[in-house]
């Protein structure tokens, strides 16, 4: 499918041109490197979001208060878990990390588009988690500090509800890391459109890179959106400032929430489309076939990425629609499931006949197809508005989600990370510890999730730090879950850990060691790649493939 | 101009645009209830033209005050029954309790909601702000009808009653953190 040139595979060693220590990574314009900064900010987003995660399953797992002081301070953990886990953690390994990685390669680019702004993009990130760390320490409310106002930060709570500085500096993080991601999403659709190699038609490109052309779309024009709302709110909390969500200045706190749930609903779709791209790259390689239906994955993922403008008002069904307006949106909610369908049942197909190698990438895919069904059709429940009246803000939202998040995205990021380990740092992983990553891990989400869905269909409400005694169980359950799961995530660093100590000696990998499962151009460079590849463009071959 | 810098400015006017729409929402949002009536936004006009027919519903009257305003407001009558298509008017008294003269503005809604849509002011007070000397006590007039277009609207042959509802919040915004600061102080903020 690739002609590759007689003189010497790609990335032809001469002077590789790597600068120095500081330069290389401060002010790096290397698509390569930046992802791996990404992927490590990332991880250690994930350890901070996971601690305040863990601490929130502690204080749950009894009724009555053990570790936190009060209500606000469980708040300010389960918001800031939210914007962290999301913001910083997600978002950045997928796009930000898998992304900047494979998109250039995958389509045969020596770079991205704009080396210089990807930079910028890149270290916007840690500056803007810094200022939401100095949140945590400065006062929110009377009652403490740090903003306890939820992640979807509704006035007027987050207006004259948090008077003190914590929750501006939440604005002025989220700003910062929402242009980050701007110029992210300008620089991926232009190197994806203007950069291809020849013979590299959109029809042609790998799914992954689809994934990511939608995905920019969606941050493009949802995330300019948000950032309209977060300065309307701040300009809102200024002294003798403007009312936008005020009523008594002839404003909407409803607005708001029509603003946020516009960018809010994209949002959901930035995260898991780029997971559902890794998902058809690893399908496609332990099965040894091409995917299935090429040109209805992609299109399946710009329909979703359309639609999933239109729906936004399916997490507002309690504010006081006229029922008309809840029907639309129901309707157009369970549209969306038609597209998804086609890709679920596409993977499976795509395995149908194949032959099967259970590698660790196929077992976190495997169970990313599984677990994120089971995602999808709580979502396809909760999408009934009638039915929502009941579950509207209950722990059946909570597992709804966090199935399709830390199952779906979480696993595809997984996933993606066992599968091109390799390519990225030239050392192939130890299958025994991965194995106990994989299985503590899938068994420990389970855990906390699943029960989940019991506490939410009996009434347990969300953002609550306490509860009566008849969800204890479940409670307790949940939270013996979050134990597992943190043992199964010290396996992922104990994995890392062997890789670069013993593992580099002793399991160094070729081109692809994948084998033939594995066509897109990312297995015909050396693992790891050149610093710079791609001084020849690749040439795409006319096949019957796609 | 290289593909790439057509490619980018073409990709940050469309960030600007949906920027730009972001900033517009307040006003396009207040345009859409307006014109549709959705979210319980009344409907105004210059004058009553419509005709009356036989159908009828009580309208009744709600009041309330925000913190931070030292008014008392009451409506004169709590209801009113009323033919579609026929004026009614009704007073609501209010008065300023406090020893410094207060501008107020009332906001209001009706429901059910999607009664809205057919309940048409001509006069109504919540127009304009309301300035009151300390102790003034002033009666304030709502002139309205209710469209008799609401009869052919199969999904309002319930309505039986529609509640009109207002809100009166100081006006001026140096005077709105004195009553917000006294409103915090008294809920325990």
């Amino acid at each position: 499918m690739v002609a590759i040139p007689e003189t010497g595979g790609y990335g032809a060693d001469h002077d590789d041109g790597k600068p120095g220590f500081f330069a290389r990574w401060f002010y790096s314009t290397n698509h390569k490197d930046i992802g791996t900064l990404y992927l490590i900010f990332g991880i250690i987003s994930g350890l901070i979001g996971g601690y305040l995660s863990f601490m929130m399953r502690l204080e749950l797992m009894e009724p009555g208060f053990q570790y936190f002081a009060n209500g606000h301070d469980f708040n300010v953990f389960a918001s800031m878990h939210g914007l962290i886990m999301i913001f910083f953690m997600v978002m950045p390994a997928v796009i930000g990390g898998f992304g900047n990685w494979f998109v250039p390669i995958m389509i045969g680019a020596p770079d991205m588009a704009f080396p210089r702004m990807n930079n910028l993009s890149f270290w916007l990130l840690p500056v803007a988690l810094i200022c939401l760390l100095i949140s945590f320490f400065v006062p929110g409310t009377a009652a403490g500090d740090g903003f306890g106002g939820g992640w979807v930060m509704y006035p007027p709570l987050s207006t004259s509800g948090s008077p003190g500085p914590a929750f501006d500096f939440i604005i002025i993080g989220l700003l910062a890391a929402g242009f980050s991601s701007i110029f992210g999403a300008i620089n991926f659709i232009t190197t994806i459109l203007n950069m291809r190699a020849p013979g590299m038609t959109l029809h042609k490109m790998p799914l992954f890179a689809w994934s990511v052309l939608v995905t920019a779309f969606l941050l493009l024009l949802a995330l300019p959106v948000l950032a309209a709302s977060l300065f309307m709110l701040f300009t809102d909390r200024i002294d003798g400032g403007t009312g936008f969500f005020d009523p008594a200045m002839g404003g909407d706190p409803q607005m708001f929430q029509h603003l946020f749930w516009f960018f809010g609903h994209p949002e959901v779709y930035i995260m898991i489309l780029p997971a559902f791209g890794i998902i058809s790259h690893i399908v496609s390689t332990f099965s040894r076939k091409p995917i299935f239906g090429y040109l209805g994955m992609a299109y399946a993922m710009v329909a979703i990425g359309v639609v999933g403008f239109v729906v936004w008002a399916h997490h507002m069904y309690t504010v006081g629609m006229d029922v008309n307006l809840k029907a639309y949106f129901l309707a157009a909610t369970l549209i969306i499931a038609v597209p998804t369908g086609v890709k679920i049942f596409s993977w499976l197909a795509t395995m149908w006949g194949g032959s099967i190698r259970y590698t660790i990438p196929m077992q976190w895919a495997l169970a990313f197809i599984f677990l994120f069904v089971i995602g999808g059709v709580t979502g396809v429940m909760l999408a009934n508005a009638g039915v929502d009246a009941y579950l509207h803000d209950t722990y059946y939202v909570v597992a709804h989600f966090h199935y399709v998040l830390s199952m779906g995205a979480v696993f595809g990021i997984f996933a993606g990370f066992y599968y091109w380990f390799g390519k990225m740092s030239g050392i192939q992983y130890n299958k025994w510890l991965a194995a106990a990553h994989f299985w503590l891990f899938f068994i420990g989400v389970n855990v906390i999730f699943f029960p989940q869905h019991f506490l939410g269909y009996n009434g347990m409400q969300r953002r609550v730090a306490d509860y009566p005694e008849a969800f204890e169980l479940w409670n307790k359950v949940s939270s013996y879950g979050a134990i597992i799961t943190l043992i199964g995530t010290g396996f992922f660093f104990l994995m890392l850990l062997e890789a670069f100590t013993i593992g580099r000696k002793t399991r160094r990998v070729g081109d692809n060691y994948w084998g033939d499962g594995a066509t897109t151009l990312e297995w015909t460079l050396s693992s790891p790649p050149p610093f710079h590849q791609f001084n020849t463009l690749p040439r795409i071959e006319d096949t019957d493939e796609h | 101009m290289s593909a790439n810098r057509k490619t980018l400015i073409i990709l940050i006017a469309v960030a600007m645009a949906m920027l730009g729409l972001g900033f517009a929402s307040d006003y396009l949002y207040d345009q859409f209830c307006k014109i549709t009536g959705y979210g319980g936004t009344t409907r105004v006009a210059e004058e009553n033209l419509s005709e009356v027919i036989d159908r009828k519903v009580t309208v009744k009257f709600d009041s309330n005050v925000a913190s931070g305003l030292p008014w008392s407001f009451e409506p004169q009558d709590r209801e009113l029954d009323v033919r579609l298509g026929a004026s009614g008017l009704a007073y609501y008294t209010v008065e300023n309790k406090s020893a410094l003269p207060v501008t107020g503005i009332a906001n209001f809604n009706v429901t059910p909601i999607k009664a809205a849509p057919y309940f048409i002011k001509t006069d109504c007070f919540c127009f304009e702000e309301q300035t009151l000397e300390p102790g003034q006590e002033m009666p304030l007039p709502v002139l309205f009808f209710i469209d008799p277009q609401l009869d052919e609207d199969e999904r309002l042959d319930d309505v039986k009653e529609i509640t009109l509802s207002y809100t009166f919040f100081v006006s001026d915004a140096a005077a709105r953190k004195d009553g917000a600061a006294t409103a915090s102080r008294d809920s325990g903020n």
